[in-house]
């Protein structure tokens, strides 16, 4: 009785620690047509498989790169972005992909405005959203259109404290965030 | 022991999923205590919604709603339970009740439905499943299947009541589904309401979901699925000999009650990009309240947002009848600049974004419009 009961709390603290054990490290973060400076700490889930890293866990922040194709459709709109938009109105399209995503409570938008971002048009929204156990997040999403691509770079972090903490990690991610023309050339010149 | 066993499998389960809560174990579950627990997850699930900022807040839409329930409730066999009508801004079309009696609309097929007739329908539906105890009976299943036979991680969360309600949301059984329809048109009949316009509000939602290629939501629903829902109502019709009886539908008071919900739901349907049906709802709604300029504003938003070819022409005809109809609706305004910008006719754009920030210096996409001037000043535009 006392043997199995020690087993399965021992069962129970591992399970806890699982995310704690995680090995940290920038290892496995996906190629794309960019580039960024990660600041020390930061480290990348192991089990995600996106370009998302974080210092102290994904619930209390991160920063997530993301290159799509422009063409590809949204889980909550139909809507798709096009390369003739305005920064505006892709802004928009991502505003009414969020808003309608109902895993998110009380979504509310402060800020949406243009941005230069790496030298190109874009735009930053800044908002706030409520998940269903009521933790309040606040998010900065920087998007813009390339070619046949569109990137997005954002910060999302619980609102309280962890927001305003990390806040400078993400804007120097995103003041060095590049876009690689010619992965090719780099890695050619580099090898020199 | 078995119990001890137990209650840590779980609480390890639990700490897996870190986001999760730590859960209550009942093992010896008498039928007050499941109903209980049922009616504090039911309670958990109606503060999620009513702080999530979901709700559509109109307390005369809302009224209304109730009046209706009432007047079903006085020949429902549990006059105890006390309902209360929600409505939710979403454009799905849903309905759904927790086993505490409150149940919540989706704009979305409010905004669908032509007359009172088939809202009490509806009501009348959601309604039965908390009189008879529709979620209940769904946790008693669960709990039989579980102990039947070895329990997985899934059900032994069901057991304890994790998504006991839910079902409630999900929708139950298609044996309860084709209860409720039966019961519910029952009390929609004997409330006065005409019982053939369900089969008519089947018909039509069967048809929009066809044309958006949607998946077929609860209320439809996923037990049984819509055509086999259609299937219910004509047997019923059929075996009560109601085809030719003609109840009441209160068209002109529902379609006054709901009015600006439907513009609402308009908008919703257009940020989710489903073009066709925004457009008919306006529709709906303009031929109704003719001179709203909001209205024609939200037409214009529509064809600019759907592109197609001479959608940009559309949109510039409804921009220019909302500003008639209303010449200080600062969104029209700005839509307008927005639409000649992109034309490349600048001169045009300015006047328009100009004119928006006369009418509203704080507009949210401020930063924007002040960035098109700043270029249509440099492309000799100032």
């Amino acid at each position: 009785m006392k043997k199995l009961l020690t087993l399965l709390i021992s069962l129970l603290l591992i399970t806890s620690c699982a995310s704690v054990a995680q090995k940290r490290s920038l290892k496995d973060l996906s190629n794309n047509d960019f580039s960024v400076e990660i600041p020390e700490g930061w480290w990348k889930p192991k089990h995600l498989d996106k370009y998302l890293i974080t210092k102290d866990g994904v619930f209390l922040q991160y920063v997530l790169i993301q290159q799509r194709p422009i063409d590809r459709p949204y889980r909550n709109t139909k809507k798709k972005l096009n390369k003739g938009m305005l920064p505006q109105e892709a802004a928009g399209v991502i505003i009414d992909e969020i808003a309608s995503d109902r895993r998110i409570y009380n979504f509310n938008v402060i800020e949406n405005a243009p941005a230069i971002i790496d030298g190109r048009e874009g735009f930053k929204i800044l908002f706030t959203y409520k998940d269903k156990k009521g933790s309040i997040f606040k998010t900065l999403y920087y998007g813009f259109i390339s070619g046949d691509s569109f990137f997005n770079l954002r910060y999302n972090a619980a609102m309280r404290y962890y927001f305003e903490k990390d806040i400078a990690a993400f804007e120097h991610i995103l003041s060095s965030f590049k876009i690689v023309k010619d992965k090719a050339a780099l890695k050619f010149a580099r090898d020199l | 022991m078995k119990n001890i066993a137990l209650i840590i499998a779980v609480c390890c389960l639990v700490a897996g999923c870190a986001t999760s809560r730590p859960i209550p174990v009942y093992q010896t579950l008498t039928a007050s205590e499941e109903e209980q627990m049922l009616w504090r997850r039911a309670q958990e699930e109606q503060d999620a919604i009513d702080g999530s900022g979901l709700l559509y807040q109109d307390a005369e839409i809302e009224n209304y709603l109730n009046q209706i329930a009432e007047k079903l409730q006085t020949n429902s066999i549990s006059a105890d339970i006390s309902f209360q009508i929600k409505v939710i801004k979403d454009p799905k079309l849903n309905a759904f009740a927790l086993p505490n009696g409150v149940i919540y609309i989706h704009t979305g097929i409010l905004a669908r439905m032509e007359n009172e007739a088939q809202l009490a329908a509806l009501l009348a539906h959601e309604m039965t499943h908390c009189t008879h105890r529709h979620s209940l009976k769904t946790l008693r299943n669960i709990k039989d299947r579980t102990q039947a036979k070895s329990a997985t991680v899934r059900e032994l969360a069901q057991l304890l009541g994790i998504t006991g309600s839910i079902a409630s949301i999900n929708g139950y059984t298609r044996e309860l589904e084709t209860e409720a329809d039966r019961v519910g048109l029952d009390l929609a009949v004997k409330a006065n309401y005409d019982p053939n316009e369900v089969l008519k509000l089947f018909e039509l939602l069967k048809q929009e979901n066809e044309i958006e290629g949607v998946e077929e939501p609860y209320f439809l629903g996923t037990h049984p699925k819509v055509q086999q829902r259609i299937e219910n109502v004509k047997r019923w019709l059929a075996e009560n000999n109601r085809g030719k009886i003609k109840g009441s539908k209160n068209t002109i008071k529902f379609q006054s009650r709901m009015s600006r919900l439907m513009l609402e739901n308009a908008r919703l349907d257009l940020r989710q990009g489903k073009f066709f049906i925004a457009q008919s709802t306006v529709k709906k709604y303009l031929s109704v309240n003719p001179d709203d300029a909001q209205a024609y504003f939200l037409l214009g938003e529509i064809f600019r947002q759907r592109g197609w070819k001479n959608d940009a022409a559309a949109a510039i005809n409804n921009y220019e009848k909302s500003i008639s109809l209303n010449p200080s609706f600062a969104e029209s305004h700005k839509a307008m600049g927005l639409i000649h910008y992109k034309d490349g006719e600048k001169r045009r754009a300015k006047k328009y974004f100009e004119s928006c920030l006369l009418l509203s210096p704080n507009t949210a996409d401020k930063a924007y419009i002040q960035g098109y001037l700043k270029l249509c000043a440099a492309n000799g535009e100032g």
